[in-house]
């Protein structure tokens, strides 16, 4: 009897553990990612204070349109003027630019995955020389310490450097610090420095600055010198604050850091959803467990109020030490995380990791309110609960009837697709459009929770036919298990759906897009072979020096190559500013057929002309042959003729203009992509012909692959590969992340299958004692663990379909125009969830095995 | 496990012996906790005879059963089923005993729950892959009237009719040897009286061999012969016992 109460316990004590743990992980992420970010910002926002107070104002170009990136350059007229005026003691000019890549010593473009490759002037008040000496005359380089240090580049050395214009060779001279004499800090990105003058010349902005750094004389008043500035600069520049410096940096660093920290909070919050799930399941076994213990509770005078109190309890206990074992983990989650970030190539600063306030009201909310919230319905059913069943044996509980869940299911799940049809078609703003479509999800995915349980039971028959076929008698036994406590089958497969739930909608728009950029390239691209960096991001700020085109072109295998540019929000059209594209007008037809409706691109002035798709038409009310007047960056307002509406937006997107244009309004000189055609080639031409011209051309572009290594050419074979495992390995992390949310869901069928096999120890006493073997219970065991989990992933899947088909149509045709589902794919996802089942069932399966027969027959 | 009992190895046991006990020993605990719960035990089990095993509350009725039974290990002694020493065999080996060789009832909660009547009686063959001998299954089923109700699951049976199929069970597999403890220990005289019936019916008429645990001397007396266990040591043995005899010598034992 003692052995049965000691083992009682222990029962107790594993589900204790296991009920926690999901919470505890859920608590533990949204820490962490606090605790990580809110660090990273405290230090970026310290070094961003640091670097802007060195000059305490600031003279640079005004800009209404554009992104930073594209800030018109000052003349260097301007900073004569500014050094004579009164109160100015000196001013620090500086250029920088993107897509200054230093190739290392073995030859290889030193390219980081996502953070830039940056070009500065250099200036004494941000660079601090570690070793050698400041960059001074041409050829001549400094790099920072982090770029040096793993790259190998030793100072006395020559590197080619590529620039927004040439690739030049530079002896490096010096490596420095960034931000402080002692200390580095870096997102990642690698930083060459030059001489000012040699820099100008390299970058392309000969006579101008990108801005000017102004140092005043002592005791001056620093408003009254900014209104002197301003005054004689006019309109066109503007003095500001190392204040507004400081805050646009900060702006900009958050705006990173936020990304990121939505993301993560996202997975996290998953996480805590699908744990919610566990928890709110427990708590109604173990309530219906106890159901005799809560009776006779109830039978010698406890009140029904009371007994509901006892199981808000024990949630409150749970949450209380699931929050706070959650807030310690997740300060060690948030070095981890840190530290597998900085060994992935970021060198992050590396200051405290408090726990904000904030952070520890989130980890309350989270731990207390999810397994209270979970606890209520359960609490709610044990208040019913009559003192008759102590006495009788085989008292159920009182939940919802079938009708009354079918309807409040119904509902829900009506309520949230239509929040998610509202927030995918509504046209709102971003944050509006993700709070709907996370909200409708949510609902959802309860109102399916909801209406599982009345069709769990011919669903665990259905889906256990076969297992029972393949198992023979443990399998039917199994099947008999998994359909006999619907609700429990139903709710612990819902924590598995939500992670396929949202596997399965990765997987379609994965594959849509996959689709659609196939369909694209095949459609409509005619050029022969594809110039791109080869840092792998989509960000428009990537690109290579034009040279590489100018080479290609010079080529006799090559005909003709044309250059494409690309920027955010740069160019002002009545009232709005559009993303837009550049080409060369006069060769661009011959390369991407954007399905023009009407007019042409080779015949027009392409100086002065813009195409658009013919919904950027029709919404400015224009025809070809009208005119439109765009602003850009540089606050320079241009006539545009429109020379051709097209129908295909997944090339160009809505607003295509020439590259002359660009030139005159952007100081980015280097260029995003390029496309290049092979001299003679024709689809019309016989294979063999075909098969000797792309063999001339990739054996004559090759030298130009080394002697440009951070730029991939590539023949359309190999670019539509290269593109489609860029897309795929992007999809993994994706899954990856999300799969996530699946171990929180395993231990969750892990824990109700611990439960459940407690339930039924007497059950399983007789079934051995009559001869069932050790590994026929184990099969037993893992049959009702693969029902559940492919109930779970059948649910799931099918939503993931569903939600994944509504973003495909959402998502504008300029991203994504095809729909299709992966079936192959979700069918493997179908396979894992099954296979994880069993994975989830080894620990019951063993607990199960050891039960002495005796003990187990006897158990009460 | 030392056999502290004189070897008899492995040597077939006397023709028509379906189980034995040889100087058998069950110790609980150790030190001065321990309980001898039973205590040097000869005893052997004909083939094709209907015994009961009787005795107070506590004498160790039900561990001898468990022991014969391959359910528990002893401390000292052998245990032979057939001629199989039981002490020789693995764990794997005993459940697979227990499945095609012994058949067992129960005093309640004999049958699983997701199962019916019928999937419940072939359980054993069904574990086994073995393909149930139909006409006898249909033969036991019969005996037993439980014809119309085979598709039944437990939960929609009575007391006597859970226990009907739980007897069904043990002896469809035409096991060498059925225990039961105590099988109608929970049910009314009038049902009761229909099982025991039942079993020495199957014992006479099918040529079965039964070993029943039970102090109810009016059970008792449906067996060939009663044995008596005292503080875990039989004390007594009576063949052709009445349920007036049994009292008797049940009462002599109590003094
Ligand atoms: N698992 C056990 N642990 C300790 N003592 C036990 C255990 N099982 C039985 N006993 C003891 O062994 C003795 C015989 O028990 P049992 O065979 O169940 O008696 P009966 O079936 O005749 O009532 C009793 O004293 C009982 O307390
Ligand atoms: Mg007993």
């Amino acid at each position: 009897m003692l052995r049965l109460t000691i083992k009682n316990l222990l029962d107790k004590k594993i589900r204790f553990a296991l009920t926690t743990l999901a919470v505890v992980v859920g608590v533990a992420m949204v820490v962490g990612v606090f605790a990580m970010t809110d660090s990273l910002r405290s230090s970026f926002s310290q070094l961003a204070e640091d670097i802007s107070e060195a000059t305490p104002l600031t003279v640079r170009t005004s800009q209404e349109v554009g992104r930073e990136i594209d800030r018109d350059p000052v003349p260097a007229a301007v900073d004569e003027v500014v050094r004579s005026i009164e109160g100015v003691e000196d001013t620090v000019p500086g250029v920088a630019a993107f897509n200054v890549v230093i190739t290392d010593g073995a030859g290889e473009a030193i390219l980081p995955t996502g953070p830039p490759t940056l070009g500065f002037s250099w200036t004494p008040l941000q660079f601090f020389i570690t070793d050698g000496a400041v960059p001074a005359g041409s050829g001549e380089f400094a790099a920072d310490s982090s770029t040096a240090a793993d790259n190998d580049l030793q100072i006395g050395s020559t590197y080619v450097i590529s620039g927004p214009i040439e690739q030049v060779e530079f002896e490096l001279v010096g490596i420095f610090n960034f931000g402080a004499p002692d200390k580095h800090t870096t997102l990642g990105q690698t930083m060459a420095a030059f001489e000012i003058g040699v820099a100008q010349e390299f970058f392309g902005l000969e006579d101008r600055y990108s801005s000017i750094g102004v140092l005043l004389d002592p005791g001056t008043d620093t408003a009254e010198v900014q209104g002197r500035i301003q005054e004689a600069i006019g309109r066109d520049y503007e003095a500001v604050t190392d204040e507004v410096i400081e805050e646009e940096t900060t702006d900009d660093i958050n705006e990173v850091i936020d990304v990121f920290n939505i993301i993560l909070l996202v997975f996290a919050f998953i996480i805590v959803f699908v744990s919610a799930f566990i928890i709110n399941n427990t708590f109604q076994i173990v309530v219906a467990q106890r159901i005799r213990e809560l009776g006779l509770l109830r039978a010698i005078g406890a009140t029904g109020s009371q007994v509901r109190n006892s199981v808000i309890f024990e949630a409150l206990l749970v949450g209380l030490f699931s929050t706070i074992t959650g807030l310690v983990l997740g300060r060690f989650l948030a070095g981890g995380m840190r530290w597998m970030l900085n060994q992935g190539g970021f060198s992050l600063p590396t200051g405290p990791l408090e726990l904000q306030p904030r952070t520890v009201v989130w980890a309350v909310v989270v731990g207390m309110g999810v397994t209270l919230l979970s606890s209520i319905i359960p609490a709610r059913r044990a208040r019913t609960i009559s003192p008759i069943a102590a006495i009788q044996s085989d008292q159920q509980l009182a939940g919802a009837s079938l009708r009354r869940r079918l309807v409040i299911g119904g509902v829900v799940t009506g309520i949230g697709f239509l929040l998610l049809l509202v927030g995918l078609f509504g046209s709102l703003d971003t944050s509006a459009t993700l709070s709907l479509v996370g909200f409708g999800a949510f609902l959802v995915f309860i109102g399916m929770n909801t209406l599982a349980p009345s069709f769990a039971r011919p669903a665990a028959l259905l889906i256990g036919r076969p297992i029972a076929r393949i198992l023979g008698t443990p399998g039917q036994i199994a099947r008999g298990n998994a359909a006999r406590t619907p609700r429990r089958t139903a709710s612990t497969a819902a924590a598995l759906m939500i992670g396929l739930a949202l596997v399965g909608m990765a997987g379609v728009v994965g594959s849509s897009l996959t689709k659609s950029f196939l369909n694209t390239l095949d459609d409509a691209v005619q050029s022969d072979y594809f110039i791109r960096s080869d840092s792998g991001g989509f960000d428009p700020s990537v690109g290579f020096s034009e040279e590489v085109a100018a080479e290609i072109e010079a080529l006799p295998e090559f005909d003709t190559v044309v250059a494409y540019r690309f920027a955010i929000g740069s160019m002002r059209i009545e009232g709005s500013n559009h993303d837009v594209f550049t080409a060369d007008f006069e060769l661009v037809e011959s390369h991407m057929d954007a399905d023009i409706i009407t007019g042409s691109l080779s015949d027009a002035d392409a100086a002065f002309a813009i195409a658009l798709h013919e919904d950027s038409a029709e919404d400015l009310g224009v025809v070809v042959g009208d005119t439109l007047d765009a602003t850009f960056p540089d606050n320079g307002t241009d006539t545009l003729t429109v020379v051709a509406v097209y129908r295909d937006a997944t090339i160009f997107g809505n607003w295509l203009i020439d590259n002359d244009t660009w030139e005159r309004h952007f100081s980015r000189r280097e260029i995003g992509f390029a496309s290049a055609t092979i001299t003679g080639f024709s689809d019309d031409l016989p294979e063999a012909e075909q098969a000797r011209l792309q063999a001339g051309a990739a054996e004559a572009i090759a030298p130009l692959g080394q002697q440009f290594p951070g730029v991939k050419m590539e023949s359309r074979v190999e670019f539509r590969q290269s593109q489609q495992d860029q897309l795929n390995s992007f999809l993994i992390v994706i899954t990856v992340l999300l799969g996530l949310s699946l171990v929180i869901a395993l231990i969750g069928i892990a824990n109700t299958l611990g439960l459940a096999i407690f339930e039924r120890t007497r059950e399983i006493g007789l079934i051995r004692a009559v001869g069932m073997t050790r590994w026929q219970l184990a099969l037993t065991i893992f049959g009702e663990a693969v029902i559940v989990a492919i109930f779970g992933a059948i649910l799931g899947l099918s939503l993931g379909v569903v939600f994944g088909v509504a973003v495909v149509i959402a998502i504008p045709d300029s991203v994504i125009n095809a729909i299709s589902v992966p079936y192959l794919t979700l069918l493997v996802y179908l396979v894992i969830a099954g296979f994880a089942g069993m994975l989830a069932a080894l620990l019951p399966a063993f607990r199960a095995g050891r039960l002495n027969i005796l003990d187990a027959i006897s158990h009460e | 496990m030392t056999l502290l009992a004189p070897p008899i190895g492995t040597a077939p046991a006397a023709a028509g012996i379906a189980a034995a006990a040889v100087g058998v020993s069950k110790i609980y605990g150790h030190g001065d906790t321990a309980v001898h719960a039973l205590d040097e035990i000869d005893a052997s089990f004909q083939s094709g005879r209907f015994t009961a095993i009787m005795g107070p509350s506590g004498s160790g009725k039900s561990t001898l059963m468990h022991c014969l039974a391959g359910l528990d290990t002893v401390s000292h002694g052998s245990i032979l089923v057939g001629d199989t020493d039981l002490s020789t065999l693995s764990e794997r080996e005993l459940t697979l005993l227990r499945r095609d060789r012994i058949g067992f009832v129960f005093q309640s909660f004999n049958l699983v729950p997701t199962l019916t009547a019928m999937e419940n009686i072939t359980l054993p063959m069904d574990l086994a892959g073995r393909t149930p001998d139909q006409a006898w299954v249909d033969e036991v089923i019969n005996t037993v009237g439980l014809d119309d109700r085979t598709s039944h699951r437990p939960n929609e049976l009575s007391g006597g009719q859970q226990q009907r199929v739980a007897v069904s069970r043990a002896l469809a597999s035409q096991p060498e040897i059925v225990f039961a403890d105590e099988p109608t220990g929970n049910l009314d005289s009038t049902t009761g009286a229909e099982i025991l019936e039942f079993m020495r019916r199957a014992v006479r008429e099918m040529d079965q061999t039964i070993v029943m645990v039970t102090h109810d001397p009016n059970a008792a007396s449906y067996a060939d012969r009663v044995v008596f266990l005292n503080d875990g040591k039989i004390v007594d043995e009576m063949f052709e016992p009445t349920p007036d005899t049994i009292l008797d010598t049940m009462k002599a034992l109590g003094n």
